[in-house]
């Protein structure tokens, strides 16, 4: 984490570096361009020949080699080496324009060295607004750098149960804080690393890390992400991982690798660049070869090569792909949205299926009392049910003792003679009645009628739902309908991806009557039901084969990372720290379906944006070029143009930021 | 296998990063290498063999400066 807290000060001194160099560059050209324009438009010259001269190659001589040197230099060693790079268009085009002018002195040919300045002038005013918009992509990816904490409070000494004395409190740098420290946050303060909650109760924002907005409430036992902020309780809480170890300084890793990754679509400019610089000198010279064979002039011959020289540039074909990428990842990593492949961003394009898990992804993945019918008050049943269900460990009994609790529950009754009867129910005695809790199996193995609420019952069932009958001596006091509850915005989202004409498939192994009853609440139709966990990414291959169709993946990423391995784009839910980054093309911090949604989106979005720019790099040079070869470009115009196309390419990608995802 | 990580200056263009990736490239037992010029580093994957002195090098070769280079 240490090495990279240094990253944002070199591309602030590649501008600073930049500014200073455009501002000496200027203070020298324009009193040329002064001279020069005086001569031309005006015809009277402010200096006599041949003082201009010597003037503008004075001045000039600075601006070249010593504002320009690192340019100069970069080029004229590319030269030499064979590593040619843009400087060397540079270098060539404008120590050929300043050299014109000692020429001059002859009479031969024209003087350039006026040109020679305005050139790297321009160079430098591009490579400056260059330097500034891609700081700007890239502004979302520093904030994530500099989101971690600087410093920690630890508790020294003390364990926090402990109320004798002061407990001793020491601020330290975050560097020295180790695991299974104890660390103090107050309200309103950054939590300084991950950890465990040992005391104290909070909600904490982790919109900066995972993009959900609203703040998570935290208790004793929760987990807690370095970096985000407490809202208003104090925490004490052990620290579980610190350094390149945490949660954001996985997600850093993870975008800043990303961002290195080359996508299938850059392959083509990557090639063109690397041969670029190369065939624009054959190029330059062969234009100018030419026009003193045919045009017989000299000094048109050399201004025609220098503009060849200088319009040429890879560099917006070499930053068409990087830049928007690194704006996309970027607005990703903000909502919580981590392309971990950024080849995914352009499969995804192609996707045309996709399977959705269902346990964990469109529902919560664990079961929740949704409906409750009883005979006489809610509150009575719940208490004859809780103080049962309180003896199992089974996730249902889970479910309806957490009912319980939440309706204000807080006494259970004394049960004896307590029994399991696996897959089918629990009972026991309450004050001698005795209570039997379980399934229709149960019942009627009881002889228990269920008279009055079989309809409601049945409604349960075709719903989906896992029903709990409550009896007690034999007579039903209700019936208890439990389930794993959809996602607030399952609904919602896979009404989305079918407008975005995307098929949507459920995945669960489930049977079939419940999948169908829970895909039929979310609007899923297509569903494969009773799929065992390790068939899923058989299943998905099957549908890749079948449909030959492109198929992405949606699904917690800790059970099904086969299936997520085997789709096309793989895209893995998960919930603050319990991500699993290492499955998935995609991973999404907070659990929810919505996030896919906006993944795709973002996907799409920035792939559109990646083929606009390559579009526009690639049609200047195959405009520009021919034209500075025509000889219709004033050299400077050349320069201006060139500056231009690599701006234009790097402010088009940060508009990618007004698409809303 | 193993993988270098480094950070360049001096990259100011695309072309550098294709000429840094071509020359890292030709050094013996470097399988692949990926330059970014958005990020200033790159990531090269080589045999064991490779030497940090090496990477640097064919770093320098091409004009530019590791200013700072970890194994993976």
């Amino acid at each position: 984490m240490k090495h990279e807290n240094h990253e944002q000060p070199i591309e602030d001194e590649e501008i600073k570096s930049w500014k200073k160099k455009l501002l000496f560059s200027w203070l020298f050209t324009i009193p040329i361009a002064l001279i020069m324009l005086s001569e031309r438009i005006f015809g009277f010259s402010v200096i006599e020949m041949p003082y201009s001269t010597i003037t503008i190659l004075a001045l000039a001589f600075p601006v070249l080699f010593i504002f320009g040197w690192s340019t100069i230099r970069s080029g004229m060693r590319g030269l030499f080496t064979f590593y040619f790079n843009m400087d060397s268009l540079i270098a060539l085009g404008t120590i050929v324009a300043y050299l014109t002018g000692f020429l001059g002195f002859t009479g031969i040919v024209d003087d350039y060295s006026g040109v020679s300045a305005m050139i790297m002038a321009f160079f430098t005013t591009g490579k400056y607004v260059e330097a500034v918009a891609r700081g700007r992509a890239s502004q979302e990816i520093k904030k994530l750098l500099e989101l971690g904490a600087k410093k920690a409070r630890i508790l020294k000494g003390k364990s926090p149960g402990d109320d004798s004395g002061e407990p001793e409190e020491i601020e330290v740098d975050i560097s020295e804080v180790k695991i299974n420290d104890i660390l103090i946050v107050k309200p309103g303060e950054k939590i300084p690393t991950d950890g465990i909650i040992i005391k104290g109760e909070s909600s904490v924002d982790e919109s900066m890390v995972t993009g959900e907005s609203i703040p998570r409430d935290k208790i004793k036992g929760d987990n807690v992400i370095g970096a985000t902020i407490n809202q208003d309780g104090i925490l004490y809480f052990k620290a579980t991982k610190i350094g390149k170890d945490t949660f954001l300084a996985h997600i850093i890793k993870l975008v800043e690798e990303t961002q290195s990754e080359k996508i299938p679509i850059q392959k083509l400019a990557d090639k063109i660049t690397g041969i670029f610089v190369p065939i624009i000198l054959v190029l330059a010279l062969l234009t100018f070869l030419a026009w003193l064979i045919f045009s017989n002039d000299l000094s048109r011959s050399i201004s025609v090569g220098i503009a060849v020289l200088v319009i040429a540039c890879p560099c917006a074909l070499g930053l068409a792909t990087p830049t928007a990428l690194m704006v996309g990842s970027g607005m990703g990593a903000k909502k919580g949205i981590l392309i971990k492949k950024g080849e995914a961003i352009q499969t995804m394009k192609e996707i045309k299926i996709i399977v959705l898990d269902k346990t964990g992804t469109i529902t919560k993945g664990k079961p929740e009392v949704v409906e409750v019918y009883p005979k006489e008050k809610k509150k009575n049943l719940f208490e004859i049910a809780a103080s049962l269900e309180k003896n199992s460990e089974h996730p249902i009994a889970k479910a309806i003792v957490s009912y319980a609790e939440s309706i204000g529950l807080k006494k259970y009754k004394e049960v004896k003679n307590f029994k399991i009867l696996r897959g089918r129910g629990i009972e026991g005695k309450i004050r001698g009645k005795s209570i039997v809790i379980g399934n229709r199996t149960l019942m009627n193995e009881r002889k228990i009628s269920l008279k009055n609420f079989e309809e409601t019952i049945k409604n349960f069932e075709n719903s989906g739902y896992t029903t709990m009958i409550i009896s007690e001596n034999k007579i039903v006091l209700g019936a208890i309908a439990v389930a794993d509850a959809l996602k607030e915005d399952s609904i919602e989202a896979i009404k989305k991806l079918k407008e975005a004409k995307l098929r949507p498939i459920m995945i669960t192994g489930d049977n079939e009557a419940t999948a169908k009853a829970i895909g039929e609440k979310v609007g899923i139709y297509e569903i494969l039901a009773n799929v065992l966990p390790e068939e899923k990414a058989n299943k998905v291959k099957e549908l890749q084969e079948q449909e030959k169709k492109m198929v992405a993946f949606v699904g917690d990423g800790i059970n099904d990372a086969p299936a997520l391995k085997q789709s096309n784009v793989g895209i893995a839910l998960g919930t603050g720290t319990d991500i699993a980054i290492e499955s998935g093309d995609i991973v999404l911090a907070k659990g929810s379906l919505m996030g896919a949604v906006q993944a795709i989106n973002l996907s799409k979005a920035t792939f559109r944006k990646i083929k606009q720019n390559l579009f526009w790099a690639f049609a200047y040079n195959v405009i520009a070029i021919p034209l500075a070869i025509a000889g219709v470009l004033h050299p400077v115009v050349a320069e201006i143009a060139m500056a231009l196309s690599s701006v234009t390419v790097v402010t088009n990608a940060n508009l990618l930021r007004r698409t809303k995802i | 296998m193993k993988k270098y990580k480094i950070t360049i200056s001096g990259m100011h263009c695309a072309s550098c990063a294709s000429n840094i990736e071509k020359s890292l490239k030709k050094v013996p037992g470097v399988k692949n290498a990926n330059v970014s010029l958005m990020l200033k580093k790159g990531t090269a994957e080589c045999e064991d063999s490779v030497s940090e002195d090496e990477i640097k090098k064919a770093v320098k070769r091409t004009g530019y400066e590791v200013s700072n280079i970890e194994k993976e």
